[in-house]
């Protein structure tokens, strides 16, 4: 019997071992994680957890007795610190072997942090884990002024999470806009004026140089700015898990570099999730993916290929955020050069397409008009030239564009 | 008791366009389909959304806050991240008028 083992149990881990499953009944499947839960998603993290409110079954999406029922055995808290390549075997901490015949590396990302004076301080927050969400919400129920370093995804989640538990927020960002590494500069413009509407205070281009404790709370200084605050939560982005695959020698770049259905540059080790960069069709070039879309779906490429199956991942990339009452929703690349064709829908509903110079449509987002998610995602797909005058009257339906 | 309640005239509903409908505290996405009308709880099992809001096709519900995709005919979830199914009510139609039936 064959065995896979799948080093790190997040989502990506969980993922590649419910498809390995369904594929093969005979399998053996061995997931090991470093964490001391059960595989969790991470989105409800800076919402749902830091509101306090119930996330259903968005965190947790199986139980426990789910895995011995799939013959999944689920080691937590194990921490793999090497691999031998040449044994067919990882090391964990505690020194153990376990021997594989496919490896997958599914160790996820980390939370960057901020190489400035001051950022140790144990009132800065980073958002990756449950520990650390259950923390910063422990935190934030106390009312704090918040200093939130970094207007991306999760800053901007964490901005609206406090605010709406009453913290007085401050949002430090170095960029010229919000979210600039996804949305396209009309919607950063929004979503400015959604946060400075719930009365987060707004600051761009405004990079953090120093944290300095004080008695009472931290002063940040940035740019011409100094804010006091009580708390400080870091939301730059993250950096893949590659230190186990760089130091065993696998290729790696920014992410543990695969081929379309996730097979590394060496035989039987595979990389799934958001950790792996791969050659995307849609792109035409390598991407490492974070969005939980790829951490569900590209395991499924990679359970396909240890069965001798090789079909790539290509799906059009998409994710979300939500933040106060907006559900936003981008699909494929909205880049800023591309022309933004906005279709405003009753209610402040909108989508809005990003078209090339083609007229094709290359991304989209919708702000609280899901409806539109599927028919958006084939018109991306199907790359054809769109008649842009027909496209610019939000009352022309779009599936009459399919 | 289960009893029956008007919820529409069935002029008001068009092929795979959901209608979100109440019943007291139900809230209900009543869908026409090619071989009739049904009627499924309209709250994503996901998180918080109304499936009425989503996109519907081949009896197929997707909800429109995260994707998870839900069987309109039998209210079986059909993929991730929604793990649970939604209830399904029966439905009659009588003289043009849209009936649900709620526990
Ligand atoms: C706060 C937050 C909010 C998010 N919100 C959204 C959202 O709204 N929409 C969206 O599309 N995406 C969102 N994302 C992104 C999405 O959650 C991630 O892309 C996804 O979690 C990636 O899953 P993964 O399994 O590849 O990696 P991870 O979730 O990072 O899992 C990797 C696992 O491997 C373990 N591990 C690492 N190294 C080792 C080792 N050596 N030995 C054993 N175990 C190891 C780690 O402990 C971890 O548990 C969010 C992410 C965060 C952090
Ligand atoms: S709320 Fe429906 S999929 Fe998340």
């Amino acid at each position: 019997m064959a065995r896979t083992l799948i080093v790190g149990a997040g989502q990506a881990g969980r993922r590649c071992a419910e498809a390995l499953r369904d594929l093969d009944p005979e399998a053996e499947i061995l997931l090991l994680g470093e964490e001391a839960h059960p595989p969790y998603d991470r989105p409800p993290l800076s919402k749902a957890v830091l509101l306090g409110t119930d996330p259903g079954n968005g965190l947790f999406v199986r139980s426990p007795q789910f895995y011995a029922e799939k013959r999944i055995t689920l080691r937590t808290g194990t921490c793999v610190e090497a691999l031998d390549l040449a044994a067919k075997q990882v090391v964990t901490t505690v020194g153990e072997r376990i021997g594989y015949d496919s490896l997958v590396l599914a160790t996820g990302a980390r939370a960057r942090p901020l190489p400035v004076p001051g950022a140790d301080d144990p009132r800065v927050h980073l958002l990756r884990t449950l520990e650390d969400a259950q923390a910063l919400r422990a935190a934030l129920v106390a009312k704090p002024r918040l200093a939130v370093i970094g207007g991306g995804l999760i800053g901007l989640e964490v901005a609206a999470s406090a605010r709406q538990l009453g913290c007085a927020v401050v949002v430090l960002e170095a960029a010229d806009r919000l979210m600039a590494r996804c949305v396209p500069p009309a919607i950063s413009e929004m979503s400015a004026a959604l946060h400075r509407g719930h009365g987060v205070e707004l600051h761009l281009g405004c990079a953090l140089r120093r944290i300095t404790p004080r008695a009472e709370g931290l002063l940040l200084e940035a740019g011409d700015l100094e804010v006091e605050a009580d708390l400080a939560v870091i939301g730059i982005g993250g950096i893949a898990n590659i230190a186990l695959a760089e130091a065993a020698g696998l290729a790696v770049q920014d992410g543990i570099l695969t081929d379309g259905c996730g097979r590394t540059s060496q035989p039987d080790v595979y990389a799934a999730g958001e950790v792996a960069r791969f050659p995307h069709p849609f792109f035409g070039r390598t991407v490492r993916l974070e969005a939980w879309q790829v951490a569900q779906n590209q395991p499924a490429a990679v359970a396909r290929a240890i069965c001798g199956e090789a079909r790539p991942y290509d799906e059009i990339p998409w994710h979300w955020t939500d933040q106060f009452d907006w559900n936003l929703q981008v699909f494929g690349t909205p880049e800023p050069e591309m022309e933004l064709v906005q279709r405003p829908a009753e209610g402040g509903r909108l989508t809005a397409l990003s078209v090339d110079a083609a007229g094709r449509a290359r991304g989209a987002l919708v702000l609280n008009n899901g409806r539109e998610a599927t028919p958006l995602r084939r018109l991306i797909a199907a790359g054809k030239a769109l008649d842009l005058a027909l496209l610019r009257d939000p009352t022309v339906p779009l599936r009459q564009f399919l | 008791m289960s009893e029956w309640h008007r919820v529409a005239s069935e002029a008001d509903l068009s092929l795979e366009a959901p209608l979100g409908v109440r019943v007291g505290d139900v809230q209900i996405a009543v869908v026409k389909l090619e071989d009739g009308i049904y009627a499924i709880n309209d709250v994503c099992t996901h998180e918080f959304a109304l499936l009425s809001e989503g996109f519907c096709e081949e009896g197929k519900l997707e909800c429109p806050l995260h994707q998870a995709c839900f069987d309109v005919r039998t209210g079986k979830v059909l993929n991730e991240p929604a793990e649970v199914d939604v209830a399904t009510y029966p439905v009659k139609v009588e003289n043009g008028a849209v009936f649900v039936q709620v526990p």
